[in-house]
């Protein structure tokens, strides 16, 4: 493939073939407590967008001028978190100053994306893949789009949910599950599109 | 709706007491009730207007069906019939048994699950996959929603797509070749498992080698495929019939044509050599079947008429790209179930502008 549409590539494969929930089954925890609401799911979908593109860069500065020359890759894990968790205060704390509506919409949200595995996922992907820089940034935006996506989809299906009679051992995660699991059957249709090495 | 109403209406008068054809008029009303309502006004509330319920509006799919099946058995013999029954027996032992510890009536729904489900199958499928497909798509599709009309997904095509990605050999392996003039396969003897190697790729597969099937081929529908999606001519009967009876959307149908063929065009114009000709992909695999019978089923799609609209783009467009650029060499399935999900929240969305706009010019 031409190398100059390569990051354009990542950023659908991200989305569609891809999808860092629908395939790899990463941040479903918060993806089945927050899909309740489709208010919510809007908030923390363009938080994890935000989070997700960003710190996907800046892991990858990380990574490649302090991990790689000081022979530290091995500390990946616990660094990427460090860098997801400081990043996610700071902006916390930018926003609460700079603006307090946009803090109260997306206040709840941004301590939680911390613990939300797709966005270490998003890092840890990306230095397997050997991404660039730009690619890195393109496949962790392209991944928030994804998960926002099916976030998304999600809600407006449970939304939909309300009027249906599901077994009461089923109700809630159950079903949310058995969802999740035939939406992943339909993005199975996006296999070998687009390919991402 | 009111087209083929007022066709009887102007006959009403003759099968009335007093009338010509009075003694016939058992049979009128037989039609009359089995297209619409009698003309009864009820005596006590409810009074619903509308003379569309649940049982006629499957009573009308089943007549648009019908074309279909009757090619499908003319093309693959009647094999198809003994498919047909144990789809019907399959699925319909879950619905009963829902029924049962439910403690509901029985739903008429599952008589159009259960016709469609045959028609989106290959010709030389093993009888117990037949079965197991069928079950899994009520079981999971349907009845842990509560049933028809609280199910989420179309079950028909949630069966289809458990087979197709559970025995995937077996599935692409079980293409057969259709009869030809002038009886067709209906007078060769058929067998209960699986036909012996009489496989044959279906127009798809063909077109990824580069052998175009003749367009009028898959007009009739002499080419091999999955049962009631090759003959485009007898799809387009049945279902121009659902659009004049408005039981199908034609919102939804058209969309997805349109949307189909547009991006088509486009796409062959950016890349020919992996882009089907336009006329030689709308005639081929599902996607006529799969726009007038799938995605217009009511539960699964959008309430909304622009939001049938964005939902018939979406699966056209999904479709065309799945085709021409993913591994499968068909996307109708995965289309719709992707339509499908996307279905509730385009509602939503098309909702809460509607009301914002409302709410501002007051």
């Amino acid at each position: 493939m031409n190398p100059s549409v390569y990051p354009v590539a990542i950023f659908f494969a991200a989305i569609f073939t891809n999808n860092i929930l629908l395939t790899n089954y990463l941040g479903m925890c918060s993806f089945l407590s927050v899909s309740r609401e489709i208010k919510t799911s809007l908030g923390l979908g363009a938080a994890v967008i935000f989070v997700m593109a960003v710190t996907s860069a800046l892991n990858w500065i990380v990574y490649e001028y302090i991990l790689i020359p000081l022979d530290l890759t091995y500390l990946r894990y616990i660094v990427f978190i460090i860098v997801i968790a400081a990043f996610v205060q700071i902006v916390e704390m930018i926003i609460e100053r700079v603006s307090e509506t946009l803090y109260a919409a997306l206040g709840i949200f941004l301590p939680l994306i911390t613990v939300n595995c797709a966005i270490l996922g998003a890092s840890l992907f990306m230095v397997i893949r050997q991404y660039n820089f730009l690619s890195s940034f393109m496949y962790g935006f392209g991944s928030g789009i994804g998960w926002s996506i099916a976030i998304l989809a999600m809600a407006g299906i449970r939304q939909k949910l309300k009027n249906a009679k599901i077994p009461r051992g089923l109700e809630g995660a159950g079903i949310t599950l058995i969802i999740t699991g035939m939406m992943a059957l339909a993005f199975i249709g996006f296999t070998g599109m687009i390919k991402i090495s | 709706m009111k087209y083929p109403k007022s066709i009887l209406d102007k006959f009403r008068p003759s099968f009335e007491p007093g009338g010509k054809l009075s003694f016939f008029k058992p049979i009128f009303d037989a039609l009359d009730y089995f297209l619409f309502l009698a003309p009864r006004t009820t005596k006590n509330p409810p009074f619903g207007r509308d003379p569309l319920d649940v049982k006629r509006y499957m009573s009308l799919v089943i007549l648009g069906l019908v074309p279909s099946f009757l090619a499908a058995l003319y093309f693959f013999g009647w094999r198809v019939l003994l498919i047909l029954i144990v789809s019907y027996i399959a699925g319909g032992s879950v619905e009963v048994l829902f029924a049962l510890i439910r403690k509901e009536e029985i739903n008429e729904g599952f008589l159009v699950t259960g016709f469609i489900y045959p028609l989106i199958l290959p010709p030389g499928i093993p009888l117990w996959m037949v079965a197991v497909g069928i079950v899994f798509g009520v079981f999971i599709g349907k009845e842990i929603f509560g049933g028809t009309g609280r199910n989420v997904f179309n079950p028909a095509l949630i069966g289809r797509l458990f087979l197709a990605l559970g025995y995937p050999a077996a599935m692409t392996g079980s293409w057969v070749k259709p009869g030809w003039l002038p009886w067709g396969k209906l007078l060769s003897s058929f067998t209960i498992g699986p036909p012996d190697a009489v496989t044959s790729a279906s127009p798809l597969v063909l077109a990824k080698s580069g052998q175009f099937t003749p367009l009028f081929n898959l007009f009739v529908g002499n080419v091999s495929g999955s049962l009631g999606e090759t003959s485009a001519i007898a799809i387009l009967l049945g279902g121009l019939f659902l659009l004049i009876v408005g039981v199908a959307s034609y919102r939804t149908v058209f969309s997805v044509l349109l949307s189909f063929v547009g991006f088509n065009v486009l796409l062959r114009l950016v890349a020919p050599s992996v882009v089907n000709p336009v006329l030689f992909n709308l005639l081929s695999g599902g996607i006529l079947f799969g726009s007038f019978f799938m995605a217009t089923d009511p539960v699964s799609s959008p309430v909304t008429q622009a939001g049938k609209w964005t939902y018939g783009i979406i699966i056209g467009l999904v479709t065309i790209l799945i085709r021409s650029f993913s591994g499968f060499v068909e996307g109708m399935m995965f289309a719709i179930l992707f339509g499908n999900i996307c279905a509730p929240i385009i509602d939503e969305v098309i909702i809460r502008t509607k009301m914002r706009r409302y709410a501002r010019e007051e």
